[in-house]
């Protein structure tokens, strides 16, 4: 059975008082185990959160080492960390922040045969990479292994957030099964990251929580330059190739 | 001969032949990026409609490039 300490109550307290978590959410927070997916502008700021929030077990892949040119957003890692891997920095900083969460790092490239054993019994994917192909092998892992993928991208002033739950709304290939994988890097000004992050980390603990009013079947669009943020709806795919009913069929002999 | 009708494409407002199609609508706003997805009034069009769907007088058109970096 799941308790937290007088050290714990006294971390999580600003949190355990909303209505709604209180004890047993932070429990169930504490029971959690996700797996983030890349430690750039987004994994940076969802680990800090996922970790701050006191989710019990965090699984944090990513087969970089820091660079320069990341420190204008990947606010994990720091000008004495260039060189090492992004896992190692992460680490760091994460343990430092909460040494109450279990954290698995993982140095490796995500890729579609390895990404099952990088997920592991992880309940929940978060998206922090930053290219479609990548995007498409973690949305196989969900699909495959029944659990939600909370998807962020950024590009410039620009952002996109959506949140996808297998069986239950449309996934990322539903979406984006025809994008070409453009390998160029996109310019990105920090807070784009941060914010895209931000929604996604509050996905992630409204379902550890599981509470309603999910980004489900919507995809959120955020344009800093003018600070539009917008929603459009998004139908299941029916000619999916991953979550369509050829799938299910296969699936199911 | 169709009639024009007016519809509001990525924020502006444009005159159009009336009941065109979405996949005319690219052509015809020359939306190069074979990456762009399509909004149209406020739902996300898959490319297998955008042959089939056509617009009405007032609709909204967005396209719009998603975003893969992180």
């Amino acid at each position: 059975m799941t308790t937290l300490t007088s050290q714990e109550r006294l971390r999580y307290d600003r949190q355990m008082i909303i209505p709604g978590i209180g004890e047993a959410g932070q429990k169930k927070l504490k029971q959690a185990k996700v797996f983030i997916a890349g430690l750039g502008g987004l994994g940076s700021v969802s680990g800090y959160y996922m970790a701050a929030a006191g989710v019990g077990h965090l699984r944090i892949a990513d087969g970089d080492c820091v660079e320069f040119a990341n420190l204008n957003r990947q606010i994990l890692h720091h000008t004495p960390d260039i060189g090492i891997p992004k896992t190692e920095s992460a680490l760091k900083k994460l343990r430092a922040l909460n040494p109450f969460c279990v954290i698995t790092a993982l140095h490796e490239t995500i890729r579609i045969d390895n990404v099952i054993g990088l997920v592991g019994d992880s309940d929940i994917i978060l998206d922090g990479t930053d290219n479609i192909a990548t995007r498409k092998v973690l949305n196989s892992a969900s699909v495959s292994l029944d659990i939600p993928f909370i998807y962020g991208g950024v590009n410039g002033f620009n952002g996109t957030v959506s949140t996808f739950i297998p069986g239950k709304t449309p996934c990322f290939e539903c979406l984006f099964h025809q994008q070409s994988d453009k390998t160029q890097s996109p310019g990105v000004i920090g807070p784009l990251p941060a914010m895209v992050a931000a929604i996604q980390s509050l996905e992630a603990i409204k379902i550890i929580l599981e509470m309603d009013g999910l980004l489900t079947n919507r995809l959120l669009l955020i344009r800093g330059v003018d600070m539009v943020i917008k929603k459009i709806d998004v139908p299941k795919n029916p000619e999916c190739p991953i979550c369509g009913p050829d799938m299910e069929k296969r699936q199911n002999g | 001969m169709d009639s024009a009708i007016r519809i509001i494409v990525n924020g502006f407002p444009e005159t159009v032949p009336d009941n065109i199609a979405i996949s005319q609508l690219i052509d015809r706003f020359n939306e190069g990026d074979t990456d762009l997805i399509v909004e149209h009034n406020g739902r996300f069009i898959y490319p297998d409609f955008y042959m089939t769907t056509r617009v009405s007088p007032g609709d909204r058109v967005e396209f719009i490039n998603p975003n893969f970096g992180g």
